[in-house]
């Protein structure tokens, strides 16, 4: 059947509803949500001064990492114990400064939550030492 | 029914528009998640840092990642420390006191971050970032 020449040709819709669709469903399922970071600062003194840095000093807040976790006032802590000794520390001291000391064979992640620690309550004075 | 010849045939395109935008989009949105896959560096959470917005990020900031086996790297590009040293030597000379963001995997030892980080006190740079997860959203 030939086909007759419109007067009024109208651009069929139907095939771009259907690949608008088919975007929409391939992004929902495809999209990734990435994570959102953050940076934590830390001083880094020169590694001369680490012996300068176990000197005992008032001022100075000592956290120690080793393999198997944190050290802090000679007692081996997990972090929540170690969220409330800081708590406490920054409530009368949130200036003094922050040393921690690590072990070469501590993970990093100790680390890291160490300095997350400090930042939480305000301490932003923080040097990392390694020993 | 018999077709009649047509005096001016034409070609429907939009199939073909259709199904060229489709690969397009299949391929750009492949690529990048392959770009972005790296098992060898899972950070750990930071909730406290600072967010790393485009302007906590200055262009003279310098990356050094640290995989979970001790590799360390700069844009996927294994180093030594004595090689960071240089390139932070360089980068001194270059444009003074930077920023140096070292993004290491939660399980390295401490070991190759100090490595890092005495090449950059080496190298007058002493003001060391840590990066971690501000707010987990993709599923692992």
């Amino acid at each position: 059947m030939a086909r007759k020449p419109q007067d009024n040709p109208q651009l069929d819709m139907t095939p771009m509803i259907d690949v608008v669709f088919e975007l929409i469903i391939f992004f929902v399922v495809t999209i990734k949500q990435e994570d959102i970071f953050s940076k934590l600062n830390a001083n880094r003194p020169a590694p001369a001064s680490s012996a300068a840095a176990s000197e005992e000093n008032d001022t100075q807040v000592k956290i120690d990492i080793g393999s198997g976790g944190l050290v802090f006032n000679g007692r081996m802590m997990n972090m929540k114990q170690f969220d409330q000794s800081m708590r406490e520390i920054s409530k009368t001291s949130k200036n003094s400064m922050v040393v921690i000391r690590c072990t070469l064979d501590s993970p990093h992640k100790y680390l890291v939550d160490a300095l997350d620690t400090c930042n939480k309550y305000q301490m932003y004075n923080v040097s990392v030492f390694s020993i | 029914m018999a077709r009649k010849a047509q005096e001016n045939p034409q070609l429907d395109m939009t199939p073909m528009i259709d199904v060229v935008f489709e690969l397009i989009i299949f391929f750009v949105v492949t690529l990048t998640q392959c770009q972005a896959k790296d098992e060898t560096i899972k950070l750990e959470d930071g909730r406290y840092g600072i967010e790393l917005t485009p302007e906590e990020m200055p262009p003279t900031q310098m990356t050094v990642d640290i995989a979970r086996t001790g590799r360390i790297s700069m844009g996927d590009i294994t180093m030594t420390p004595e090689q960071i040293g240089q390139r932070v030597k360089e980068r001194k000379r270059k444009f003074g006191e930077f920023p140096v963001l070292i993004r290491a995997d939660y399980r390295t030892r401490h070991e190759a971050v100090a490595r890092v980080m005495n090449a950059c006190t080496a190298n007058g740079i002493w003001k060391i970032s840590f990066m971690a997860i501000y707010e987990r959203k993709a599923k692992d």
